[in-house]
C-alpha cells in the first residue's frame, strides 16, 4: 500500500494529446519552444485575452524532459451579459524542453504569468528569460532543489530514509517531555507525585 | 453565607493566581489551514469559547498567553511560529491542534513540518484532520487543569 | 537555515524619499490567512504592494503523485478549504473523464453534487462574509454567518463524516446515499434561509459605514480582471459575467434555472453584492435539487472495475470479493492521457490538469487556483489607496491560502 513513499516513474514515454482523442473542449497544440511566443503573441492578438493557466510537468524518462502548458481563453475584455459570454473558446498550447533551455517570458502579454512563471521555475527549475523577478515563490528563499521533479524525493533531502515514528512514539522533542501518547490519567499521576514529594 | 464588613478571606497567593490565569487564557490568532476555520467555528455562537475564558484572540504575541497553532506548518512558516513563540510572554502554554501540527498529518514530504513539537514545547495535542471544535474546547480544559494543577506538557486531547 | 525568517530582503527594500517598507503579515488578524504583503508606504498610501505567498506550501501536488487515484483525493480536498466539496467535485470529474465514464455517473449522484457544491458555496460565502465583517469592525456579522454556517456543516456531517473534508464526492457517485432524516432537515435549512440571508443583507447592505469603506475602493476593470486572470465573483462585479456554470456545463447544471449575478462597477461593494445574490441563486438550485431528490436511485457507478461493489455482496460473489481486493490494495488504472476540467468554485474557475500514465496513481494533478490570479490582481489595485482599504481589498477578493500556496 503506497502511502507517501517515492512514486514510481512512467516507464513509458508519453505525449498525452498523441494517444487518444482530446477528451476536454480544449483545443490542444503543440509548439515547439523557438517558436512559442510567437504563437503566443498571435494568440493574444486572436482574442486571447486570459491566460487561464501555466504550468509544467515532468515527464522525466522523456526526450524533451519538461511540457510547460499554457492554458488560455478567448473572453473579449468587456463588459458582457452571460449570453453574450457564451462558450469561450478554449487553447492548450504545450511546449517541450530540456532542463537546461530557457523559455520566453509571457509576462507582459499576460499579467497573471508573474506568478505562475515563478511557481514554475521554483518548483520545476524552469527559467523564463525576461521575467522581472523570477525568485522563489513557495519554498523558502535559500532552498535548494526543485520540489516537484521526478527525481526529487518526496519527504525532502534530509529525511529520505528517517522512518516516521507512530504519535505514540513521538516525544515533544523541544521541551523534553515523555512520549505524547500519554494520558489524563497519566498525568494526574504525575502530578500526585510531585505534590506528594 | 453572607458576608458582612470586615470580614478577610484568606488563601495562597499561588491559587489566586492559578485560578486568575486559567480562568482567562488568551490565545494568539495563530490560525494558518483548515483548523483555523474550525477555530474560528469555536469562538462563534454555538461553541463560544469565550465562556471558558477565552475572550478574545490577541493577534500580538505580547498579549496572548496561549498559542493555538492550528494548521499545516510549511517550511517558511516555521521560523515564524518560532519566532512568534520566543517572542511570548511567560507563562505561556501551547496546544497543536489538528493532525498536521502534531505530527505533520497526512502531508509526510519536504514542504510541512513534521509537527510543532520539533520546534517549541507543547502541551495538549488535540488530534482530528481537522477536529471538530468540541475538540478544541476539550483541549482548553486540558491547559486550564495543567494551569491550576501544574504539570506540563505533551497531552493529547481524546475521549 | 536561520531560525527567524528575515522577510524583507534588499532587493525589496527601496530607496526611495518618503516612502517607508512595511511588512504585513505573514500572521496578520486581517489577511484571511497567511499572507505576508511588503508594501511599500508614504505616510498612509501604499504606493506598492508585493504580497508574498508560500507559507502554507503543502506539497499538496507533489503527494497526490504518490497515493492512489481515490487517496489522491483526501490531499487534494485540501486544498481550497472553505469549500471541500467543490475540489473533490473538479478532481472525481476529472478522473472520471479520463475514465471515460462521465455518461455511466448515476442521475441521483449528480443531483446530490450539485446540492452539495451549491450548499457549499454558501457555507463558504458565509466564511468571506464573516471574516470580512469582521476586518471591517462589524463583529456582529461574523456570529449571524457561522451560525448559518453551521446548519450547512451538520449536513455535511450527517451526509459524508465530517464537517469539513468529507470526502463524499468520490470518483464514479458519491459515497453512500443520504441518510434517514436528511431531506428534513435540509428542508428546515431552505425554509430558514430566507429569514437569515435578510438578517445578513440588514446588517451590511444599507449600513454607511460599510458603504463609505467599500465604495470605489479596490476597482477592477475588466480588462486589468481579465490581464490579471481573475474569475469568480470578482470578474463578474466588474461586469464580464463569465460563470463556469453556464459556459461549460457539467453534471447537469444546464438543466437547473438559477441567474449569474453580476454588476458593473467593480468596486468592494459590487463583489459584496454579487456575493450575497450568488447565496440567493444556490439555495434556488439546491430548491430544485430537492425536489429531484424524492425519487431513489444507486449513487455510485455499477462498474466494479472503479467502484466498490455493495458490502453485502462479498459474501455471496467471487468476483465481487476480488474486485474489492484490488480496488482497495491496488484502486484503479486510468488510461493514459491528459485533462483539463473546470468547475465554478466559490471563488473562481478552479481547474485540474490531470495527467495520467495509465498506472493506478496519477501522474500530475496541476491545479488551476483562483485564489492565486484574483490574489495576484491585489498588485494592481492596491496602489494609490489606504492601508486600511487593503484589508477591505484583501477581503473582498476572497483568497483561501490553502489553494494559493497548495
Amino acid at each position: 500500500m503506497p502511502s507517501t513513499q517515492n512514486p514510481p516513474i512512467a516507464g513509458a514515454a508519453i505525449d498525452p494529446p498523441s494517444l487518444r482523442p482530446p477528451i476536454d473542449d480544449a483545443a490542444i497544440e503543440r509548439v515547439e519552444s523557438a517558436q512559442l511566443r510567437e504563437r503566443l503573441e498571435a494568440l493574444r492578438r486572436d482574442g486571447y485575452a486570459v491566460l487561464l493557466d501555466l504550468g509544467a510537468v515532468d515527464y522525466l524518462r522523456r526526450t524533451p524532459r519538461f511540457d510547460v502548458v499554457y492554458h488560455l481563453l478567448q473572453l473579449a475584455p468587456v463588459r458582457a451579459g452571460v449570453a453574450d459570454v457564451g462558450s469561450p473558446a478554449r487553447k492548450r498550447v504545450l511546449c517541450g524542453i530540456e532542463s537546461s533551455q530557457h523559455l520566453p517570458t509571457v509576462m507582459d502579454l499576460w499579467k497573471s504569468a508573474d506568478w505562475a512563471e515563478r511557481e514554475v521555475y521554483d518548483l520545476f527549475g524552469i527559467v523564463f528569460d525576461g521575467h522581472s523577478d523570477l525568485r522563489r515563490i513557495q519554498m523558502p528563499r535559500d532552498w535548494e532543489g526543485h520540489p516537484l521533479r521526478k527525481d526529487y524525493p518526496m519527504r525532502g533531502p534530509e529525511r529520505e530514509r528517517a522512518p516516521r515514528p507512530a504519535f505514540a512514539n513521538k516525544s515533544n522533542v523541544v521541551a523534553g517531555t515523555p512520549p505524547a501518547g500519554r494520558t489524563l490519567e497519566a498525568l494526574q499521576e504525575q502530578v500526585k507525585r510531585a505534590r506528594e514529594s | 453565607m453572607a458576608v458582612g464588613p470586615g470580614q478577610f478571606m484568606l488563601a495562597r497567593v499561588d491559587d489566586v493566581a492559578r485560578w486568575a490565569q486559567s480562568s482567562s487564557v488568551w490565545p494568539l490568532t495563530m490560525g494558518l489551514a483548515c483548523c483555523a476555520i474550525e477555530m474560528m467555528t469555536a469562538t462563534s455562537s454555538e461553541y463560544d469559547i469565550a465562556r471558558l475564558g477565552s475572550e478574545v484572540f490577541r493577534s500580538s504575541p505580547r498579549q496572548a498567553d496561549l498559542m493555538i497553532v492550528s494548521g499545516r506548518v510549511s517550511q517558511k512558516m516555521g521560523a515564524v511560529v518560532k519566532r512568534l513563540y520566543d517572542q511570548m510572554a511567560d507563562p505561556k502554554w501551547v496546544i497543536s491542534m489538528g493532525a498536521c501540527a502534531s505530527s505533520g498529518g497526512i502531508f509526510d514530504n519536504y514542504a510541512v513540518i513534521q509537527g510543532i513539537d520539533t520546534i517549541i514545547p507543547v502541551d495538549v495535542y488535540v488530534p482530528g484532520c481537522p477536529p471538530t471544535p468540541d475538540g478544541l474546547l476539550y483541549a482548553v480544559n486540558l491547559i486550564q487543569q495543567q494551569i491550576r494543577e501544574g504539570g506540563r506538557g505533551g497531552i493529547v486531547a481524546s475521549a | 537555515m536561520s531560525v527567524y525568517a528575515k522577510p524583507l530582503s534588499p532587493e525589496v527594500v527601496s530607496q526611495g524619499d518618503n516612502t517607508m517598507v512595511l511588512s504585513m503579515g505573514p500572521q496578520h488578524p486581517s489577511t484571511h490567512g497567511v499572507l505576508q504583503i511588503v508594501l511599500e508606504i508614504d505616510g498612509e498610501n501604499v504606493v506598492k504592494a508585493d504580497p508574498e505567498i508560500g507559507y502554507l506550501h503543502t506539497g499538496i501536488e507533489k503527494t497526490a503523485e504518490g497515493l492512489f487515484w481515490t487517496q489522491a483525493q483526501t490531499v487534494i480536498e485540501r486544498m481550497d478549504y472553505l469549500a471541500p466539496s467543490s475540489n473533490a467535485l473538479c478532481y472525481s470529474l476529472a478522473v472520471e473523464k479520463l475514465l471515460g465514464i462521465t455518461d455511466r455517473i448515476p442521475e441521483r449522484a449528480q443531483i446530490i453534487r450539485v446540492m452539495d457544491m451549491e450548499l457549499t458555496r454558501i457555507a463558504s460565502h458565509c466564511v468571506w462574509l464573516g471574516t470580512h465583517g469582521i476586518d471591517l469592525g462589524a463583529i456582529s456579522v461574523f456570529f449571524y454567518c457561522f451560525d448559518l454556517r453551521e446548519h450547512i456543516l451538520d449536513l455535511q456531517e450527517a451526509n459524508g463524516g465530517a464537517r469539513m473534508h468529507p470526502n463524499y464526492m468520490r470518483v464514479g457517485g458519491c459515497n453512500g446515499d443520504l441518510p434517514d432524516g436528511y431531506l428534513a432537515r435540509l428542508d428546515a435549512l431552505i425554509e430558514k434561509f430566507p429569514g437569515r440571508m435578510r438578517e445578513l443583507r440588514g446588517l451590511l447592505q444599507a449600513n454607511p459605514i460599510f458603504q463609505d469603506r467599500t465604495i470605489d475602493v479596490g476597482v477592477l476593470t475588466p480588462e486589468e480582471a481579465l490581464q490579471w486572470s481573475v474569475t469568480g465573483p470578482s470578474l463578474r462585479a466588474s461586469g464580464v459575467a463569465y460563470d463556469v456554470r453556464k459556459a461549460y456545463p457539467y453534471t447537469g447544471y444546464d438543466t437547473y434555472e438559477f441567474d449569474v449575478p453580476s454588476r458593473t462597477e467593480g468596486d468592494a461593494y459590487a463583489r459584496f453584492l454579487v456575493r450575497l445574490d450568488e447565496m440567493d441563486q444556490s439555495i434556488r438550485i439546491v430548491q430544485q435539487a430537492r425536489k429531484r431528490l424524492d425519487t431513489p436511485g444507486p449513487v455510485m457507478i455499477d462498474d466494479p472495475k472503479v467502484a466498490l461493489p455493495p458490502k453485502e455482496t462479498i459474501a455471496l460473489s467471487m468476483e465481487a470479493l476480488i474486485h474489492h481486493f484490488k480496488l482497495i490494495s491496488e484502486g484503479f488504472r486510468v488510461p493514459p492521457g491528459d485533462v483539463y476540467q473546470n468547475v465554478e468554485s466559490p471563488r473562481g474557475e478552479l481547474g485540474y490538469y490531470i495527467v495520467s500514465d495509465g498506472e493506478n496513481r496519477p501522474y500530475r494533478v496541476r491545479t488551476r487556483p483562483p485564489s492565486l490570479y484574483n490574489l495576484q490582481a491585489l498588485k494592481g489595485i492596491a496602489p494609490g489607496n489606504l492601508i486600511a482599504d487593503l484589508v477591505v481589498m484583501i477581503g473582498s477578493l476572497d483568497p483561501v491560502f490553502g489553494e494559493v500556496d497548495r
